[in-house]
């Protein structure tokens, strides 16, 4: 198996979802889906394609949210990144946590830096964050304001 | 407070607290009591709980949830307990001075006596910290 055989399987098993493939070089591809296809497609890199589920990373875009779920497959050094666009009207997605373990704790991480909701997670508690932050305050957003009045922000000279 | 102020002088004994820090500045605090600088020879010993200690070396910007741990390491401390801020960013909180998880620098938490700048500061600049600060404390109690 190479890298072009592998990427030529998942065009053809996943054509409806697949709305954009960038070969950034030929160790990196960039496979933008749709975002209800997120399981069946991690349930095939992972099970039957033998990648590695490496991380996860949300962007917040602006005008839309990002997530990107990199797996790699090592025998042919592929690094193979998913890029999910939700709508910050509706930030949910479908939780991976149940597919692999490496998920949970990212999507725990997420979930309280950029208010993504994971459907199905096994254990959504608050990860890094400190037990007296406020609740529906998102700190990684774009639109984050100070919320704290007792910070102080200059260095006192 | 003159004769504790004496024996506390005479063996400093250190406790050693990382508030968030990216740990370069707990490297630098271990590497001043091995041989190389030794600061034994000035009586320092690294004591493993707070409350056997009279100095607490503080290093990390102080986010949080750690802000609250520190405040009650320090009620626990024997007074008086002298606090030694190492690092810039237990000094100013360094570059997280506008993270959302740095609200206060340290001196707003607990009472600061000596400040040691530096990212990190080197062994030495942490025993002339610490030694200044026996000298001030020496000279306040004239």
């Amino acid at each position: 198996m190479n890298g072009n055989d592998l990427l030529n399987g998942i065009r053809d098993k996943f054509k409806d979802d697949i709305t954009n493939v960038f070969e950034k070089s030929e160790t990196r591809v960039y496979i933008d889906i749709t975002a209800e296809s997120i399981v069946r497609f991690a349930n095939y890199l992972f099970r039957d394609a033998g990648a590695r589920f490496n991380i996860a990373s949300g962007t917040d875009a602006r005008d839309h949210m990002e997530i990107l779920y990199h797996f790699i497959v090592e025998e042919i050094n592929l690094l193979i990144s998913l890029r999910v666009k939700l709508d910050k009207s509706k930030l949910e997605i479908q939780s991976l946590a149940n597919l692999f373990e490496g998920a949970n704790w990212i999507e725990r991480e997420m979930n309280e830096m950029l208010g993504i909701t994971f459907h199905g997670h096994p254990d959504m508690r608050r990860l890094l964050l400190s037990d007296d932050w406020p609740e529906g305050v998102y700190p990684l957003r774009c639109d984050y304001k100070e919320w704290d009045p007792n910070a102080i922000r200059d260095r006192g000279v | 407070m003159g004769l504790k102020i004496n024996a506390l002088l005479k063996s400093p004994w250190v406790f050693h607290l990382s508030t968030g820090s990216c740990n370069n500045c707990d490297i630098e605090v271990l590497d001043c009591l091995t041989p190389r600088f030794d600061i034994e020879r000035f009586g320092m010993l690294l004591a493993g709980s707070i409350r056997h200690a009279d100095v607490l070396l503080v290093t990390g910007s102080c986010n949080r949830q750690s802000s609250i741990r520190l405040k009650e390491i320090y009620k626990q401390a024997p007074k008086p307990c002298l606090v030694v801020a190492i690092g810039e960013c237990a000094l100013s909180r360094g570059m997280f001075i506008h993270s959302y998880n740095c609200p206060v620098p340290l001196d707003k938490i607990i009472p600061v006596d000596v400040y040691i700048p530096g990212c990190p500061p080197k062994p030495e600049a942490i025993i002339a910290g610490v030694v200044k600060l026996i000298e001030k404390v020496k000279a306040d109690k004239k």
